[in-house]
């Protein structure tokens, strides 16, 4: 009997199943990105604001490679549902532990899927995730160093923070020189 | 296998209301329920899985709302639809879940390079 699954994709379901879920988190990360875009932009902080659409951007990006990938492949990607996600932050502190603790999720999460590419032997998925694996790397990175810098920043240097805070890199990501 | 079923029709689960059924010929997959005959592609085969899988059967059953008696499930890319009550789809799930089941073993069968089910066997 032919193994009909098999040539329709070579992604097997529960690998599917945990790929389209990612697929909602990143859009998910996208969208509270996207609000606090907003947040920092009516309360003055113009550099945070450019920081975060640009990082709304950048996780709608992560979200499609992995929707193409699914599309590519024979397998199914679904459009999946955002649901509300909060638009009022009490401080600039408050936004940015949200984004340490929105990034460990997504780390926590693509461990996790790699966990069952390696259980159904999905090797070339498992390819595909070590660049979400680096990317994890620098945007916990760069959360924990905006978070030091508010720290080490004085409270009323607001426009120095804003600007330092948008210009967080990093830029000596080790897996980047391989 | 009925009469009516064609030679190259592979059973690959049958309960007590229904059966599905591999064509190698035309990569189908046939779900025989409710009396008719259905050719699904593994594709669509799938998708039709997902829907009958996420019915909501718990508010089926404790809802005292008209509409919620039965579920219409739409069979992809024909013109055609299944109106189940409750049990129906408990009966139609017991059948998808179990070709699913035979279709993985087919699977692994294959993967560690064993002969494949086969229906001459």
């Amino acid at each position: 009997m032919k193994d009909l699954e098999r040539l329709r994709t070579l992604i097997k379901e529960p690998v599917e199943l945990v790929l389209n879920q990612q697929i909602q988190m990143e859009l998910i990360s996208s969208s509270k990105y996207l609000a606090m875009a907003g947040w920092c932009d009516r309360n003055g902080y113009d550099n945070s604001a450019g920081f975060f659409y640009k990082q709304s951007e950048e996780e709608r990006n992560h979200a499609m490679k992995l929707f193409h990938y699914l599309c590519d492949q024979g397998a199914t990607a679904y459009t999946p549902e955002v649901p509300a996600v909060t638009q009022e932050f009490d401080s600039l502190r408050a936004v940015f532990e949200t984004v340490l603790e929105q990034e460990i999720a997504v780390t926590d999460s693509i461990n996790r899927i790699i966990g069952v590419c390696r259980r159904e032997g999905d090797y070339a998925t498992e390819e595909l995730l070590k660049w979400y694996v680096k990317e994890q790397v620098e945007e916990e990175y760069i959360a924990r160093r905006c978070l030091e810098l508010i720290d080490q920043i004085p409270a009323d240097q607001v426009y120095y923070l804003d600007t330092k805070l948008a210009s967080v890199t990093y830029d000596k990501n080790p897996f980047e020189n391989e | 296998m009925d009469s009516n079923v064609l030679a190259s029709y592979q059973l690959v689960f049958q309960t007590d209301k229904g059966t599905v059924y591999q064509c190698d010929r035309t990569n189908r997959l046939i779900l025989s329920f409710w009396g008719t005959n259905t050719p699904l592609s593994a594709r669509d085969f799938s998708q039709f899985r997902r829907m009958v899988q996420t019915v909501n059967i718990h508010q089926m059953a404790l809802s005292t709302e008209a509409a919620d008696e039965v579920e219409i499930f739409t069979l992809p890319r024909l013109d055609r639809c299944y109106v189940l009550t409750l049990c129906e789809i408990l009966h139609l799930r017991e059948l998808l879940n179990g070709a699913v089941f035979t279709l993985e073993l087919n699977s692994i069968l294959r993967e560690c390079g064993c002969s494949t089910l086969s229906n001459q066997d």
